[in-house]
């Protein structure tokens, strides 16, 4: 983990309001594995005061580091509008990572809107172990206009199931119902791999897919989010309910976690009640 | 006239500053609850070149903490609500301060208790540490035995809670003030007169944050504290205020602190030292960056030695 300045090179518009930033100067970021992320920051002043988390999409040679993000408040508007030559700093990279592709599991990566970019990077990965095959993508979204990269991750060569909820691209639903669809045809195929689920998206999303990989007892891993001012463990920002322990931390210990760890616990605790803590 | 002769003989300032019976090499601290217990910044900067650091708030026995949603960004800030948690006085003396006692830099243990007795109890154990330079009292705790009204709020009973801990603290004493109070200066008194050696200027402020879409408060515990940038004209007037009223101790100003300008409002405000907070999350090598600011300011303003701009505020004509 390192902090260190690196520029916009190119940032490409993918419609939607997602885009690619990409950045030069990131050789730290060198070896990264998929599920890790940054903390990144642009001179923008005082205000947006924090860093921001994004996924790493695609770590390459000669410092190379792509990102993808969608505008969602004021720190990833004020990003989609950086141009090239842009400083930004970065410090990572930072978290855990999925497991690695193995000869003898099919991994199902199960990717929701912006929550693609570390399913992204482990199919890249998947790619260049020559494993193409023993990877598939269940890439979900509201309309057409939230499946994006679709070219770049059809030349990793990995099959691709799209799922539109209003129907416009790929099969109309839930990239869930998709999901139990692909388990189904695994039981029926009796093959010898054994099944494993890789997902990263909204937290209902991930809830659905971590209860269907319980009732079917299937390995799964989601990949969190949480709202978090560090990203190294020191503001505790990013507690999320645990099994095993009452909190996990999604930046020191995630954003990776074992479904069955984080998932016996409602998804957000009641904010009704509670009296004011001290901060 | 300026010769190149003079320019040669130009020193290099002294940083030095003494805070609360603690000598610093420079004025610049950590903030405790934004820095963790030191070493997880071991890389990101070098410790040696900070005045010391405060550790997170450290209690009798572990802490979960609150449940979350804990923080959100406000304007120029941010609010918090992580509930103090901590490993507790017997796994920080076994796993954080063998790391902290070969820092490199003064260390400055802050603690909490829930009630009188945990305060005590709590203070006299870190207190007895080899590798503790001082300890950091944080009072903006709810005492459960007084229907959770915080104990640094009412300055008559700080002053009990810091007699009652000064009796058994024989170190660096400090008392890290709540802003939530409208008569700062009363707290400051009653930390002064009970034996406190210092007194750190502010805490955060409560505060909170709605989210008009789902009409929910944004952080779990509807009220948390906010720092940042935000804070820090209400800092600068509480260090100001508590110098102005000659109370007898030393201040360690905190508050929003972003750069080496901010930390040099704050000394002429009336602190003897500064600590950066939400900073260290914005940048985390900011700590020492701000030294090195301080070291250009005062070369370039002509100060020899930063503790000539202690209170050196110009008011009036």
């Amino acid at each position: 983990m390192r902090y260190f300045d690196a520029r916009v090179i190119e940032n490409r518009s993918l419609g939607g309001g997602y885009f690619v930033l990409r950045l030069g100067g990131c050789e730290p970021l060198a070896g990264s594995r998929p599920g890790q992320f940054v903390m990144l920051r642009g001179d923008w002043g005082r205000d947006p005061l924090l860093p921001r988390p994004l996924s790493l999409l695609s770590v390459a040679h000669e410092g190379r580091a792509d990102l993808l993000a969608k505008v969602v408040g004021r720190g990833t508007a004020l990003m989609e509008r950086s141009p090239p030559g842009a400083r930004v700093s970065v410090l990572g990279p930072l978290g855990n990572s999925f497991p690695v592709p193995s000869a003898n599991m099919t991994d199902l990566l199960v990717a929701g809107g912006v929550g693609l970019p570390p399913l992204f990077m482990q199919a890249e990965s998947a790619a260049r172990l020559g494993m193409a095959d023993g990877s598939e993508m269940l890439y979900g979204g509201r309309t057409s206009r939230d499946l994006v990269l679709l070219g770049e991750m059809r030349s990793l060569g990995i099959a691709m199931h799209l799922v539109t909820e209003d129907g416009s691209l790929g099969r109309r639903g839930r990239v869930t119902d998709e999901l139990e669809a692909r388990i189904e045809r695994w039981r029926a195929a009796d093959s010898d791999r054994r099944l494993r689920i890789m997902s990263c998206g909204p937290r209902e999303m991930l809830w659905a897919v971590g209860r269907i990989a319980q009732n079917c007892d299937i390995e799964c891993y989601l990949s969190l989010e949480e709202q978090m001012a560090c990203g190294i463990g020191v503001c505790l920002g990013c507690a999320v309910a645990a099994r095993t322990r009452q909190y996990r931390y999604v930046c020191k210990e995630g954003p990776v976690f074992p479904a069955a760890e984080v998932m016996s616990h409602a998804p957000a605790a009641s904010t009704s009640g509670m009296e004011a803590g001290a901060p | 006239m300026t010769s190149s002769l003079d320019t040669r003989e130009e020193r290099t300032p002294t940083l030095r500053t003494s805070c609360g019976g603690i000598e610093f090499r420079n004025p610049v601290l950590t903030a405790s609850g934004t820095f963790g217990y030191g070493q997880e910044f071991d890389t990101l900067l070098s410790l040696p070149r900070l005045g010391g650091l405060v550790t997170k708030g450290i209690s009798p026995k572990p802490r979960f903490g609150n449940p979350p949603p804990r923080i959100c960004e406000t304007a120029a800030g941010m609010l918090n609500s992580i509930g103090l948690e901590n490993v507790g006085v017997e796994a920080f003396a076994l796993e954080k301060l063998p790391f902290l006692r070969s820092c490199g830099t003064r260390v400055l243990v802050n603690f909490f208790g829930t009630t009188f007795d945990e305060y005590v109890d709590c203070g006299a154990r870190l207190a007895a540490l080899d590798g503790v330079d001082g300890l950091e009292m944080n009072v903006s705790c709810p005492n459960i035995k007084a229907g959770g009204i915080e104990f640094g709020r009412d300055p008559s009973v700080l002053g009990d809670l810091v007699r009652a801990c000064r009796a058994v603290i024989r170190k660096p004493f400090w008392v890290k003030l709540t802003p939530n109070t409208s008569d700062i200066v009363a707290l400051a008194r009653a930390c002064a007169d009970n034996g406190a050696d210092a007194v750190s200027i502010i805490n955060t402020i409560t505060a909170m944050a709605i989210d008009a879409r789902t009409r929910r408060p944004k952080i779990g515990t509807v009220f948390g504290g906010l720092s940042g940038p935000a804070i820090k004209p209400v800092a600068l007037r509480m260090v100001y205020q508590v110098h102005r009223a000659r109370i007898p101790i030393p201040i360690c100003g905190i508050g929003g602190i972003q750069d080496g300008t901010d930390a040099i409002e704050f000394l002429l405000a009336g602190a003897s030292c500064v600590q950066v907070g939400t900073q260290s999350f914005v940048d985390p090598a900011s700590a020492e960056r701000i030294v090195r600011e301080i070291e250009c300011y005062c070369h370039a303003q002509g100060v020899n030695d930063v503790r000539e701009l202690i209170g050196g505020l110009a008011i009036g004509h």
